[in-house]
């Protein structure tokens, strides 16, 4: 598995990696459910009608999703081109610092697809339910 | 192996009488305790671990026999076995105790006992607040499960819904020994938690880097954190439950602007993460021993790590699936719903990990195995009959029946219980040096395999066909007599495997010794001898990969000829190495607690606060709480921060570390920082309760006599002072660790003038403005934050004293300042809650 | 093809043979429970599937010589099995199963019935368009074919309104009034219950319902309005001196009284206790002398000290009173 672009240096190669770096991912989607869901109940806790409407809500949403997309896949990029690192040989199960950050970066991009299909989860609601009912 | 210090000359590991003399040396240090009485103050992470885990494990049968009693009531329709007022308590304490006094413990108790083998540490960084976790949890679960004998437990079910359990008129003492003794656990298990996060951090041996660390270690960090985040909800709910039950404040009653639904969030944003708290300690077992007889290294391990940090976030969003049927907007459901269906993928990613090691691996057959693949295949199904009950049409059906009941045993036995067996007969060999009866084991396991199918597999259908759960009996005219008969025969053969496993355990001393490391497995906590030593590792190695004894040559020779790191105990003192949270290079070596009646008694007064308060003996009460504050101030003034008598230690290799680190480096910072994590997210609960309560209220706050408060003047005095005593701190660790003892010491007095001041203004609000708490919600809870704030002050108080103290007496200078460091941690996070609950109830009334 | 199922999987289990169809989610009787039913056949299906699958790999796995897996195929089986695979098909389940949470359209011409739970009996308040309320108790009768919108209250702790063969269940909370729209679609006499855990009684909380031609409905709506016809008759004397009147009405005879359940066409309905007891003279009889024996917890004190005749009195009136 030799990729002959990951010899060259690369400006994602340069930013520290850490545990926090690596809840990135899931932190987005977090933020994303919260923002949904939050939204949603204060609207419809606030509004006396069951039948209010939620108006701006799926506007907001699309919004606010595409955001949180972005946010991951860049997370997920950067992660891409860490985890791919140069040197050391294969499996990277070693434990040199090169393959300390290929794990960390390989896992933060395993979390990045996870989170990817969260948020797009959490938003597909917005697509069947329009009011507080 | 040559050394740079001139001075320091390097023992001669290839010398048997050094070697000798080193083991003698570390023998006596880590002695444990005799007699009657002094034995039980032993704080070594193998004493203590047993004794948890053999408690839960008591706690587990008992709470057996109350599942069998009820089932016994529910064999044949219209049965009167049982009252119906035993079964509601037998439900409710068979529930509680399975999830608090078993499921979440013995996941800490068995952490207890691993950690420290898993990582090449001799013991975990606090021994001694294992020994108080343990006591804690020995009184509280003994204090809750004993009401039964008394007719008064609990009986309001597990999630203990108000308003039927906080009216005191329709239910008594039960439902204050459940908050009161199990929020005391609760305290246990977030020690025991901060305990595991620092020890899988810190206490790492040289080399383990992150991507080397067992995946055990990976799933206790993270269950750890969970705990950390989902336990603190709940204490939260259990204050607004008892200052309701106790003082009337009307949190869930609607009559005064409360709502029943604020305690089912609180609840569930604990009890959602709960099923994973104990669910993945399980798979952690699971990824230990799968490699073990697979023979071959777990293929997939960043994606285990993906799966664990993946659920643990998304297990947080999936709370509200306990509350579908409570009338929430649609959509809100149906986000809820999504996440609930999200959280599959990881689970389904883990068990494909399993499967495709088993796949590539050299499978050999044993008894641990079975218990795991035979775990793995009930799991399965309690977690598609979880994706069935996450889609919210079919769980306005499935809610609240047997079909429920049968999920979630499918998903605790399957993911528990089970993975638990496996684990105890893989792990056996390792505390006692003896194998369990591969024989009595397969039986004992086919009998509970057949018995848990035939007892919950009935149960989804009972369900579907119309019974509720938490009945003390049904009508005949239901038809489902048959489906009960089968599920309390089933019931008693479970309990029949049960008990042959017991049997197995009881025979076990008349057996002899197995092998060192029987099944051939490549980590480090079968390093262990089977006549084990009390000092854990006999030197702490150097890692170069996952499955040590596997893959590093002559490892287990070079670990037991004390080759590789700190062979000895030249100071007589019990230490081990603290490292790097990423990469494991050694920092400092730690000298750790030994055994000591202190946390013993420290967990005796701490009891004595939350069980005289159940019964109304406030002044006792208040009492012990004082006794348990000397108890903790004894301790640390005793046994923590010591200075030690030289700077730094050579560990070999020709590496020295400093005795001594204060600041982000030393376990203690960490501890600290952990713990007012979790006390954080404690006061974010009684702030989102706050904010709740403005959503249901179109007129929040309220006008009226005893409504209208707390201003603005008084909160924002409070709010400066609180700033002021923060400020003091900081500048109090900032001069004194330029060596200006004495502009630090001046420092820290004007720190306690002002926090003690902030504690006063900060209820001088509500106070002043006659803000009456029993009159609506919204004086309650402004009380509540006002005081939860004060309270946090007084402590703060105590702590910048107890600093001050430690300086005048000697035992903290500009170098030793960890005192200092530490409770600047404990002010930033006073100053966040002080900002938050000042601003909060002082200024949000003007804006809302 | 539904019944079909029904049947397969009617043969494999014998012990199915027994169940019931008036209180059972198998059995729907209302549009909303329908459509559960056929949700719940295809999520059976797919997890029998799945759980037969997962069993099979396992088993292949385990037995596979070493090495006939490589690490490449390894991380492939993860990626597809374990995360790409399932991602799809919990989509597929989510954009499948999320719509039926929709709930029915309410017109203002709709017939609105408030059910109130309370320890442990039902209370329920008929408000036809156009017309005054009517209360009844522990029966909730529907007109077949039409809209219904139930609002569902509760004065003292949590219950769950739930008819499994109608719809699912809905919370009653304190403070709150939850709807719950529902069409029944076949006549009959089924059975409600209490799902949420609400005390002593819980297990005992059940009520009849009761779906009936439009035309009937209204006839039975018509007589439910009037007060009750009563006779002077002894048992009518002793439940006013053993103080019944004070709880339970009995419109048109006694004071109104909104403690108890309300009486006033006691005689007319199947069950008595809250769906508990067949509606027999002895029954009545031994539940007015010591109703804590039936149901524990119950609110209505015993009275120890009324002789047989007399509860054999109160149990003729109360059983007129049609």
């Amino acid at each position: 598995m030799t990729e002959p672009k990951s010899d060259r240096k690369h400006w994602a190669r340069d930013l520290k990696v850490t545990l926090w770096t690596l809840i990135v991912p899931p932190t987005i989607w977090a933020v994303h459910f919260l923002f949904c869901y939050l939204w949603v109940a204060v609207t419809c806790a606030k509004s006396s009608t069951p039948g209010t409407a939620l108006t701006g809500f799926p506007l907001a949403t699309l919004i606010a999703t595409i955001v949180a997309l972005l946010g991951i896949v860049a997370a997920g990029y950067i992660a891409r081109v860490q985890s791919e690192t140069p040197g050391d040989p294969a499996p990277h199960e070693q434990g040199t610092a090169i393959d300390r950050l290929r794990f960390l970066a390989l896992s933060t991009r395993l979390l990045a697809g996870l989170s990817f299909v969260a948020v797009i989860f959490t938003a597909l609601p917005v697509i069947m339910f329009g009011d507080c009912r | 192996m040559t050394t740079e210090s001139t001075q320091y000359i390097a023992p001669d590991q290839n010398n048997p009488a050094v070697r000798k003399g080193q083991e003698d040396r570390l023998r006596e240090v880590w002695k444990p305790p005799s007699g009657w009485f002094f034995r039980w103050t032993d704080v070594n992470n193998n004493r203590i671990g047993v004794w948890y885990t053999l408690t839960a494990f008591g706690f587990m049968l008992f709470a057996g026999v109350l599942a069998l009693i009820m089932r016994t009531q529910l064999a044949v329709p219209n049965n009167d076995l049982v009252t119906a007022n035993t079964f509601n308590q037998l439900f409710t304490l068979h529930g509680s105790m399975m999830m608090f006094l078993f499921a979440v413990p013995m996941f800490e108790a068995v952490s207890i006992i691993l950690l420290p083998q898993l990582l090449g540490a001799r013991d975990l960084p606090f021994p001694r607040l294992s020994g108080f976790g343990y006591w804690s949890f020995l009184i509280g679960g003994v204090f809750v499960s004993g009401s039964i004998f008394f007719d008064a437990a609990p009986d309001g079910g597990w999630f203990m819904y108000p308003p039927l359990t906080t009216r005191t008129d329709l239910s008594g003492l039960g439902a204050d020994i459940w908050m009161l003794g199990l929020s005391f656990i609760e305290v246990s298990s977030v020690a025991a938690a901060v305990e595991l996060i620092v020890g899988v951090l810190k206490c790492r041996p040289p080399g383990m880097r992150l991507n080397l660390m067992p995946l055990y270690a990976w799933y206790i960090l993270v269950v750890a954190v969970m705990i950390l985040f989902a336990f603190p909800p709940l204490i939260a709910g259990d204050v607004l439950f008892e200052m309701e039950r106790l003082l009337n404040w009307p949190f869930f009653n609607a009559e005064k602007g409360g709502d029943p639904l604020l305690w089912q969030h609180l609840f569930w944003i604990f009890g959602h993460p709960e099923v994973y708290i104990v669910f993945l300690p399980s798979i952690a077992l699971f990824a230990m021993l799968i490699p073990t007889f697979a023979q071959r290294h777990l293929l997939g391990y960043p994606w285990i790590v993906l799966a664990a940090v993946g659920t643990a976030f998304l297990s947080f969003g999936l709370w509200v699936h306990h509350m579908f049927t409570t009338g929430l907007p649609k959509i809100s459901l149906a986000f809820f719903a999504a996440a609930s269906e999200a959280v599959a993928i990881p689970t389904g990613v883990q068990i494909f990990v399993f499967i495709a090691t088993l796949w590539a691996g050299n499978v050999k057959k044993s008894t641990p195995l079975l218990y795991a693949s035979g775990s793995l295949a009930v799991f399965v199904i309690g977690g598609l009959t979880g994706v069935m009950v996450a889609v919210a049409p079919f769980d306005w059906q499935a809610h609240d029946t047997y079909f429920i009941v049968a999920h979630l045993h499918y998903v605790l036995i399957g993911g528990t219980l089970l993975p638990l067996f496996a684990g105890l007969y893989y792990y056996w060999p390792l505390v006692t040096g003896k194998k369990l009866s591969d024989k009595l084991g397969r039986i004992a396991f086919w009998i509970m395999f057949v018995g848990m199918n035939l007892t919950f597999f009935p149960m989804h259908l009972s369900g579907l066909l119309g019974m509720p759960r938490r009945v003390f009996t049904y009508p005949e005219e239901l038809g489902i007599g048959g489906l009960n008969l089968a599920s309390t025969a089933g019931s008693y053969m479970f309990a029949l495997g049960v008990l042959i496993v017991c049997i197995d355990l009881a025979l076990s001393p008349r057996r002899p010794k197995a092998p060192r490391n029987p099944w051939n497995a490549g980590t480090l906590e079968w390093l262990a001898l089977p006549d084990d030593e009390d000092w854990g590792i006999r030197s702490v190695p150097l890692i170069e990969s996952r499955y040590p004894i596997w893959d590093q040559k002559n490892f287990v020779q070079k670990v037991d000829e004390g080759r590789f790191f700190l062979p000895d105990a030249e100071e007589m003192r019990r230490e081990s190495i603290i490292t790097t949270v990423l990469d494991a290079r050694p920092l400092q070596v730690i000298r750790l607690g030994t055994p000591s009646v202190k946390p013993m008694m420290t967990a005796v007064a701490l009891a004595g606060v939350f069980i005289l308060t159940t019964y109304h003996l406030y002044i006792w009460s208040a009492v012990s709480g004082v006794a348990t504050l000397a108890c903790v101030l004894w301790w640390l003034w005793t046994g923590t921060a010591e200075i030690p008598e030289k700077p730094t230690k050579h560990i070999g290799h020709g590496i020295e570390v400093p005795l001594y680190t204060s600041g982000p480096s030393a376990p203690g910072w960490w501890a600290m920082f952990i713990t007012m994590m979790a006390d954080a997210t404690a006061f974010s609960g009684l702030v989102f309760g706050y904010f709740f309560f403005w959503t249901i209220h179109n007129d929040f706050p309220p006008s009226g006599v005893g409504l209208n408060g707390p201003g603005v003047f008084w909160p924002m005095v409070a709010l400066a002072l609180t700033l002021t005593g923060w400020a003091a701190t900081v500048g109090a660790r900032e001069v004194h660790r330029r060596c200006n003892v004495g502009a630090g010491r001046a420092l820290l007095i004007v720190g306690i003038v002002a926090t003690l001041a902030s504690l006063f203004a900060g209820l001088a609000g509500p106070w002043y403005s006659g803000l009456d708490p029993e009159l609506h919600v919204y004086p309650a809870i402004v009380w509540t934050l006002a005081i939860w704030t004060a309270v946090h002050a007084a402590i703060g108080v105590i702590m910048q004293a107890y600093t001050l103290a430690r300086s005048l007496a000697g035992k903290m200078t500009p170098i030793y300042d960890a005192d200092l460091r530490n409770i600047t941690v404990y002010h930033h996070f006073l100053a966040l809650t002080g900002i938050v609950t000042f601003c909060t109830i002082g200024l949000f009334p003007g804006v809302a | 093809m539904r019944k079909a199922i029904f049947l397969s999987v009617g043969a494999c289990l014998p012990l199915l043979a027994a169940c019931n169809r008036h209180q059972s989610t198998l059995a729907p009787f209302g549009e909303e429970a329908d459509k559960v039913l056929s949700i719940t056949i295809v999520l059976v299906i797919g997890a029998i599937i799945l759980a037969g699958g997962l069993a099979l790999l396992m088993r292949h796995a385990m037995r596979a010589p070493e090495g006939r897996l490589t690490h490449k195929g390894g991380m492939k089986l993860v990626l597809w099995l374990g995360g790409i695979g399932p991602s799809i098909l919990l989509l597929g389940l989510l954009l499948y199963a999320l719509p039926a949470m929709r709930p029915r359209e309410v017109a203002n011409s709709d017939l609105r019935i408030g059910v109130e739970g309370e320890q442990f009996w039902w209370r329920v308040r008929y408000a036809p368009p156009g017309g005054s309320v009517v209360e009844t108790a522990n029966e909730l009768r529907l007109p077949v074919g039409r809209t219904v919108e139930l609002s569902l209250r509760s004065p003292d702790v949590i219950h769950s309104f739930w008819v499994p063969g109608l719809a699912g269940k809905m919370d009653m909370i304190p403070g709150r009034t939850n709807r719950l729209v529902v069409r029944a679609t076949k006549a009959g006499t089924y059975r409600g219950v209490c799902a949420e855990f609400c005390g002593l009684g819980h297990a005992l909380m059940a009520f009849d319902v009761i779906a009936m031609e439009p035309a009937a409905f209204e006839r039975w709506l018509a007589a439910q309005r009037q007060p009750a016809t009563v006779t002077a008759s002894p048992g009518a004397r002793l439940f006013a001196s053993y103080g019944c009147s004070g709880c339970h009405s009995v419109r048109g005879v006694g004071p109104v009284a909104k403690i108890g359940p309300d009486l006033t066409h006691f005689g007319s309905r199947p069950t008595l206790a809250a769906g508990v007891l067949p509606m027999t003279h002895a029954n009545i009889a031994g539940f007015v002398r010591d109703p804590g024996k039936t149901k524990p917890g119950v609110r209505m004190p015993a009275f120890p000290q009324m002789s047989a005749a007399e509860a054999d009195q109160i149990a003729s009136y109360l059983q007129g009173l049609k």
